[in-house]
């Protein structure tokens, strides 16, 4: 049980395997079903979620309806709205499961109780904190400027499997472009590609 | 020679669609005891007990997807389904037809029920077969066996007992239609009530007999009944099958691949790096284009 979540805090801290297994006693764990909601525009976030088994999602809704994707989390991933966590005030995020999933809800309390046993997770956890941010810029640069062939050489990248796994209209969403780009985009690639 | 015996029965697990319109009981790999190791070179068995589909103006089935490392085999009982891959093919299985798809190196597909059959809705059943390649086929070019039951080489019983399709492998001196890449025995034994067919495959052959329509009785003392999985033991040679009433019945033995597995959805590799070079090959195009 948890082995995803046991081998990221025994890569992230010096934790042996008996104050791992100690440590998961407190860890709260939910399985969900597809189409459940860990967060809902307007709340205010109060955990980071863990992916254990499954997939989710992070979006955000415009007036019109249309879905902006901000993040996919597969297994091992952690996905959240921090900085409503941080200032304690509402999300513009939905947060869905879109498989069954299997997910660890993490409070900035068990970070902390753990960081205090181990000085090793609290700077991983602070590079994770530095590394999401870089994410985020380059993100943005993309979105900015990049061609549609890039954002999906870059997502292909980032998320090995997901082309098998989630509907191509909501990777077109995260990549901020249409299901008809993102399909000229492919075609072109298996032209290049392919060798019958 | 030795006679070989049933190991174990399965009842059929929970169905679960495949798409829309493949509601299946997967046996091999997720059933107890029958991983893939167990049964290789057969490495997974989804089986679409007869279900009747209501009419549908948009054919169900599943859209596009890959496969690499093994072959694909469809053998229809009832209902029809229209399939197209990435290398161009495209054709209808229907009633009593098998389709033998080498995906190999790579190949995108889609299967949706046949528009006709969609329209008007019937009885629907179907198995889907995985069976493995070993290592130096793996990446073969991709190639396609459709054959049709007037091509399937039937072995007439006597007695009147009924006959012995044989779609791959061989039985008595009757060699199957389909070519395969390691040895693979597949056949069905249509039976009628109290007809008797016997069978003889090597010892260590993981062999097996899913029972399409009717019951039947296994060496004359084990009793299995429709949509039930029976696994023999990998000694002995020779087993009987009589027919309590008329009867179809799945036969598969194939001698085991003895290679590491490393798989993830559609593709079925060695190792975990060609695991994830198919991911790759399979993002940038590699395995061709095909529209959904």
């Amino acid at each position: 049980m948890l082995t995803n979540f046991k081998t990221y805090l025994s890569e992230k801290s010096e934790l042996d395997e008996t104050s791992i297994d100690e440590i998961l006693n407190d860890v709260r764990v939910e399985s969900l079903q597809k189409g459940d909601f860990l967060l809902k525009a307007g709340d205010v976030c109060k955990h980071a979620f863990f992916t254990e088994k499954g997939l989710l999602r992070a979006f955000t809704i415009e007036e019109s309806g249309k879905e902006h994707i901000i993040q996919f989390a597969p297994e091992t991933w952690l996905i959240s709205d921090r900085s409503s966590i941080y200032f304690n005030e509402p999300s513009a995020l939905f947060i869905e499961a879109i498989e069954n999933s299997t997910v660890l809800f993490i409070s900035a309390e068990f970070m902390g109780m753990i960081a205090e046993r181990s000085p090793k997770f609290q700077k991983a956890n602070d590079r994770a904190l530095q590394s999401h941010i870089r994410q985020l810029q380059q993100r943005i640069n993309q979105l900015l400027g990049a061609s549609a062939e890039e954002r999906y050489s870059t997502f292909i990248q980032k998320y090995p499997d997901l082309l098998l796994r989630v509907p191509l209209w909501m990777i077109a969403s995260y990549l901020g472009i249409t299901p008809e780009s993102l399909s000229r985009v492919r075609k072109d690639l298996a032209k290049k590609n392919f060798k019958s | 020679m030795a006679n070989k015996n049933i190991e174990i029965v399965v009842n059929p697990p929970a169905p679960h669609f495949v798409g829309d319109g493949f509601r299946v009981h997967n046996f091999i790999p997720s059933a107890y005891y029958l991983d893939m190791q167990r049964m290789s070179p057969f490495i997974m068995l989804d089986y679409n007990s007869k279900f009747h589909f209501p009419p549908s103006k948009e054919p169900k089935g599943v859209g596009v997807h890959p496969h690499r490392g093994f072959e694909t085999v469809t053998i229809a009982y009832k209902g029809k389904v229209a399939h197209h891959d990435s290398t161009g093919n495209s054709g209808i299985i229907g009633e009593g037809d098998v389709q033998w798809m080498t995906a190999a190196s790579g190949i995108l597909h889609k299967e949706y029920h046949e528009e006709e059959f969609s329209r008007t809705g019937g009885e629907f059943q179907m198995v889907q077969l995985w069976v493995n390649l070993p290592a130096k086929d793996k990446m073969s070019p991709p190639k396609y066996q459709g054959i049709t039951n007037d091509q399937i080489q039937k072995f007439t019983l006597p007695d009147n007992a009924g006959e012995i399709e044989v779609i791959a492998g061989e039985y008595n001196g009757l060699k199957g239609s389909a070519s395969t890449f390691t040895p693979v025995n597949l056949m069905n034994a249509k039976l009628k009530k109290d007809g008797v067919a016997s069978f003889s495959f090597p010892a260590h052959f993981n062999t097996a007999i899913l029972i399409i329509e009717g019951s039947i009785e296994v060496n004359g003392k084990e009793k299995v009944g429709t949509d039930k999985f029976a696994l023999f033991e990998t000694e002995g040679e020779t087993f009987d099958i009589k027919a309590s009433e008329d009867a179809v019945v799945l036969i598969l033995s194939g001698e085991p691949i003895n290679e590491p597995i490393a798989s993830h959805g559609p593709f079925v590799m060695n190792t975990k790096a060609e695991l994830m070079e198919a991911f790759n090959d399979f993002n940038v195009g590699k395995f061709g284009y095909l529209e959904d």
